[in-house]
């Protein structure tokens, strides 16, 4: 059973169409990876999809209920987290909790179980009456995300929840997202980080509001990019780029960390044709060449470059 | 209910760990009313004088003892020519100054009339005007005693002539003092203050921090979220109200004569406009800056200027007084004004009542709706 | 000082100013827009006085003066009653500020030599318009009864005597308009809203940003980047002094009297020392926020309350009058009113001059002094 069915869902703000005709659906438990660039309209879709705004046309089932009509049974059964930190930082810990936990109207044994449930996640058990203002990112994150849940709902959005956390934290972030969609709880989740897409069991794309590309992580590395990938170390980089792009084996070329990815085109057929060329050139020192399997990076990079022309 | 209490309940933590918010609310009103009402005071009584006596007699002395006598001027000098009183009008604060002919003494003695020049710096008008007023009560008093001490030294029947004379009573503030104007007055614009500006930043700072999505995507209603937000302020206002209120009474003595129970629904009523308005504020402005700029600018000025606060509106072009019926404040003022001062209550004030509650209701209401569609 | 860097500090604050179109037009309409509405409904002028009549008279002599009343243009009498019954209801209700009650015998009494008292209730809630009205009425049944005894005196052949004879003066203004006397303090708030304040949220907004740190390491002093970032703001405020004065003069006839350049060095001296508040203010204070309050606070309640622009510096207690020291408001409005109203020379204000000059030094070396010890703790 799918918890999230998206049908030709459409937001126009005046001429300007942020989410294009969009459909897709997430099935229940599942970590759901929701990419694109920045202006890509992955926040007017989230703010849709939890009931804070009316989409222009279509609809989406959250839940089983419908976002145009139903948008208060929708509230009551999700949980939302967005990537600015949104508990109340003059309140103490147990404050902000029991706030939220009074908002979804929870009572008596639940509550209880309930707020030391987010304590335990959050780490924060026996330090309720500290400030929130005075905690560490990660630490709040975990906490905003325990609030987010506090009632059970079956479905939470996180909207770059990650974002401006140090990278250990944010691992840890991953282990309890984990936690919850082994709870059957899904999970719809949008990130800047491509390594984290890699953890989420199907992933969309969107690039101008329009959906570019769906799948799980594998399928999207071998469906959308089937062409040959070489990592290439050598120096001094931007040389290198420059002689690549104009050469006449490359598709696509660019930065990776230290290395340089290139998407091969048909004219390739082996690795030694591209260092033989480059070893011809004065003043470049090649490293190394390997043939790879892309990354999703990688595939995304290609998709977006192939869709802006 | 019970989410609404517990929006309460979150807004009352957040005062309590807000101590800035705490003075604002609890010391600003007194200061202010304390600075305003010992010095938003119109009453005018030390009249800066120069006198240029130029009889230098008996009588022009006598007649200068009054001056000193009736406790509203000050002399400052005494001039021996005009270029002095000129320069003194000129350069220096004296309001007025009083020129005692030549032969002054004599010319009463021989029963003539004499001219008696005050010349006023008018560049207050409102000052020099009223100074005026003082000027013409001890000149006709002094006359008075003349004509009746001439009638005695000549025998002759007292009123030969039929006179009329005024006699005035002033109604509610026997003593003129324009404090007893200004100080209900000053209830009203804190109240505002409190309700209004605070409102609307309290709004504005959940939807600056991100709080405000966050309550959004809750099963809250928008009016539950509406009326947890505003019952903290509306129980501030009333806060402020009685300290304001009674610190008028012990400080300054101004009592309430009418209804206390009528002047805190009025209090009711006029807070339903303004938190109206700081929720209206709040939908427009996306930043705490903003908010304060829009609602201090474009709503608390005119509030001062248009409310007949210290400015009658009876004086005003007929245009700028139709705009002061938009003015909620108006209606408010006059209530407070009547209640504490005269003494009335709803029998007289129920057109003023009711507009309030009409405008309130309808601010409240126009600002709901907007507010609502701005989350929606 | 360098010249240069200066100028490119106050060349980017220009650019700044004429990019935000809002703020732009808030900063040049604002002051028309509250000239034009304020001006009019800032005044204390007491005409058309609400007035009711009871006439329990109603005799050739009572009609008589309330007719003189009537044609004097301060009362509208817009209501007659039978009873003084309704008296308490009409003041209550505010239909009406003054009741004129005419005693049944008062033509009787006034032909049969004696005098005659004509009451008037006055509504004292606003003790200012009360007092005028008192002047008023004194001053027409005077005048009333002089013109009688005139014509009685003339008729009898004796003689009737009045031994003063006042003849009051009023200079700089003779209608005694309250108009005039306000519109300077509207200037100074204006001026004062469009320097101070705004000077100090923009440098605060620097400090917000963090920009201001970067200008910092860079080798701009602090006094030019002081001087570069207040320029614009001083000669925007220049400019809307023009414009108030020019519309003050169009809607309320209030002429420059006296030397236009001496108006705007002293205006300049002003700018200077309400800019070194707001440089004051910027300093203290670490948010936009703080810094409106502050500015709100420190500079724009007291000089509408303190500055003497609304209520008489002489009839504040002696403790309250000390207070009004700290505002360079008053010194400026002390200036303005003397060159624009009584067209005086710097003989009249050289004082205040020196004043606004020393507090803008104090302001300036206290900002310096602050800032200096901040950059020493952080």
């Amino acid at each position: 059973m799918n918890s999230i069915e998206v049908k030709a869902l459409t937001k126009k703000f005046g001429s300007f169409v942020s989410v294009d005709n969009i459909s897709f659906s997430v099935k229940k438990g599942e970590i759901f990876g929701f990419l694109g660039a920045n202006g890509a309209g992955k926040s007017t879709t989230i703010k849709m999809l939890c009931g804070m705004l009316e989409p222009t046309s279509g609809d989406a089932l959250v839940g089983g209920y419908s976002i145009k009509k139903e948008s208060d049974n929708v509230k009551k059964n999700i949980g939302y987290m967005s990537q600015r930190f949104s508990l109340y930082n003059d309140l103490s810990i147990i404050e902000n909790i029991k706030f939220f936990a009074g908002v979804y109207g929870l009572e008596g044994e639940l509550l209880k179980e309930r707020i030391n449930w987010v304590l335990k996640i959050a780490n924060l058990e026996g330090k309720e009456n500290i400030l929130t203002a005075s905690l560490p990112g990660g630490i709040k994150q975990r906490l905003a995300l325990g609030t987010a849940v506090i009632h059970q709902p079956k479905i939470v959005f996180l909207d770059e929840p990650t974002s401006g956390v140090d990278p250990i934290s944010r691992r840890s972030f991953w282990d309890l997202i984990n936690d919850l969609s082994a709870q059957d709880i899904t999970v719809f989740v949008t990130t800047h980080y491509l390594e984290e897409a890699e953890f989420c069991h199907n992933i969309i794309l969107i690039n101008a509001g329009k959906l570019i590309a769906e799948g799980n992580p594998k399928e999207l590395k071998t469906k959308y990019l089937k062409k040959t990938i070489l990592e290439i170390e050598a120096t001094p980089v931007n040389n290198v780029i420059e002689i690549l792009k104009k050469s006449q084996y490359t598709e696509d070329v660019s930065i990776f960390g230290n290395n340089i990815h290139a998407v091969m085109n048909c004219n390739y057929s082996e690795k030694e044709q591209v260092y033989s060329m480059l070893q011809h050139v004065q003043d470049i020192s090649v490293e190394r060449i390997d043939e790879i399997v892309p990354t999703l990076e990688d595939v995304f990079i290609h998709l977006l470059e192939k869709d802006g022309k | 209910m019970k989410t609404i209490l517990h929006i309460i309940k979150k807004e009352f933590q957040q005062f309590r760990r807000d101590p800035k918010m705490f003075g604002i609310v609890l010391i600003a009103p007194i200061i202010q009313l304390l600075i305003l009402g010992y010095a938003a005071t119109l009453d005018v009584n030390s009249v800066h004088t120069v006198v240029y006596d130029m009889d230098k007699s008996y009588e022009s002395r006598r007649f200068i003892e009054r001056f000193k006598r009736s406790g509203y001027f000050i002399i400052d000098m005494y001039a021996e020519n005009y270029e002095e009183v000129t320069e003194q009008l000129n350069n220096t604060s004296a309001i007025v100054a009083v020129v005692i002919p030549k032969e002054f003494e004599k010319k009463i003695q021989r029963k003539e009339t004499v001219p008696l020049q005050a010349i006023y710096n008018g560049s207050d008008g409102n000052t020099a005007g009223i100074a005026s007023g003082y000027v013409a009560k001890i000149i006709s008093e002094f006359s008075k005693e003349i004509v009746l001490d001439f009638r005695e030294r000549y025998g002759q029947k007292s009123s030969s002539v039929g006179m009329l004379t005024p006699e005035i009573r002033v109604w509610y503030n026997p003593e003129l003092k324009t404090r007893n104007f200004m100080l209900p007055g000053i209830v009203g614009l804190l109240l505002s203050v409190i309700t209004l500006i605070l409102t609307s930043l309290a709004i504005v700072k959940e939807k600056e921090i991100g709080t405000l999505e966050q309550l959004i995507v809750t099963p809250i209603k928008p009016f539950q979220l509406i009326i947890g937000k505003l019952v903290p302020f509306v129980i501030l206002g009333f806060i402020a109200v009685v300290m304001v209120i009674t610190a008028m009474n012990l400080i300054f003595g101004i009592e309430v004569r009418g209804s206390s129970f009528f002047l805190f629904f009025a209090s009711f009523l006029y807070i339903l406009s303004t938190l109206g308005l700081g929720l209206f504020v709040s939908t427009i402005s996306k930043t705490q800056q903003q908010a304060m700029m829009i609602a201090i600018f474009a709503i608390l000025m005119p509030m001062v200027y248009l409310s007949g606060f210290a400015f009658p509106i009876e004086n005003m072009p007929e245009v700028i007084q139709y705009v002061s019926y938009l003015i909620p404040l108006r209606y408010f003022i006059t209530i407070i004004r009547g209640v504490i001062l005269k003494g009335i209550g709803i029998e007289y004030l129920w057109m003023d009542t009711a507009a309030l509650l009409g405008i309130g209701i309808i601010i409240l209401t126009l600002s709901s709706l907007r507010f609502r569609k701005r989350l929606e | 000082m360098n010249f240069v860097r200066t100028k490119a500090i106050a060349k980017k604050e220009f650019k700044h100013l004429f990019r935000d179109i809002r703020m732009l037009l808030i900063l040049l309409f604002f002051p028309v827009f509250l000239l034009g509405i304020f001006g009019y409904a800032v005044n204390f002028d007491v005409k058309n006085i609400k007035t009711t009549v009871y006439d329990s008279d109603r005799t050739e002599l009572s009609r008589n003066f309330i007719n003189a009343l009537n044609s004097s243009g301060y009362f509208d009498i817009t209501k007659f009653i039978d009873s003084d019954t309704e008296i308490r209801k009409i003041l209550d209700k505010k239909d009406a500020q003054l009741v004129i009650v005419i005693p049944k015998n008062m033509s009787r009494e006034f032909h049969s030599n004696k005098e005659a008292k004509i009451q008037y209730l006055i509504d004292g809630v606003d003790g200012n318009t009360a007092n005028l009205i008192q002047n008023y009425v004194t001053a027409a049944t005077s005048s009333y009864n002089n013109k009688l005894t005139l014509i009685k005196v003339s008729k009898t052949g004796s003689k009737f005597y009045t031994p003063i004879d006042y003849q009051p003066i009023f200079w700089f203004n003779p209608e005694l308009k309250s108009t005039k006397f306000l519109i300077p303090g509207l200037i100074v708030m204006i001026l004062i809203v469009t320097s101070a304040v705004s000077v100090s949220l923009s440098l605060v907004r620097e400090k917000e940003r963090g920009t201001i740190e970067q200008v910092d390491v860079s080798p701009v002093k602090s006094g030019e980047l002081i001087i570069g970032k207040t320029t614009p703001y001083i000669v925007l405020a220049l400019f809307n002094a023009i414009v108030i004065l020019v519309v003050g003069y169009i809607l309320f006839d209030v002429e420059v009297k006296g030397s236009y350049l001496l108006l705007f060095i002293t205006t300049s001296i002003f700018l200077f020392a309400s800019t070194s508040l707001g440089i004051l203010v910027s300093v203290i204070s670490d948010s936009q926020q703080v810094a409106f309050n502050i500015s709100t606070m420190a500079s724009l309640l007291p000089s509408v309350i303190l500055s003497g622009f609304i209520f008489p510096i002489d009839s504040m207690p002696w403790a309250v009058q000390i207070f009004t020291n700290l505002t360079p408001a008053k010194f400026f409005i002390e200036i303005l009113r003397a060159i624009v109203l009584k067209g005086v020379g710097l003989q009249a204000f050289y004082l205040q001059v020196i004043y606004l000059i020393i507090f803008a030094t104090v302001f300036l070396g206290l900002a310096n002094l602050i800032n200096s010890r901040k950059g020493k703790t952080s």
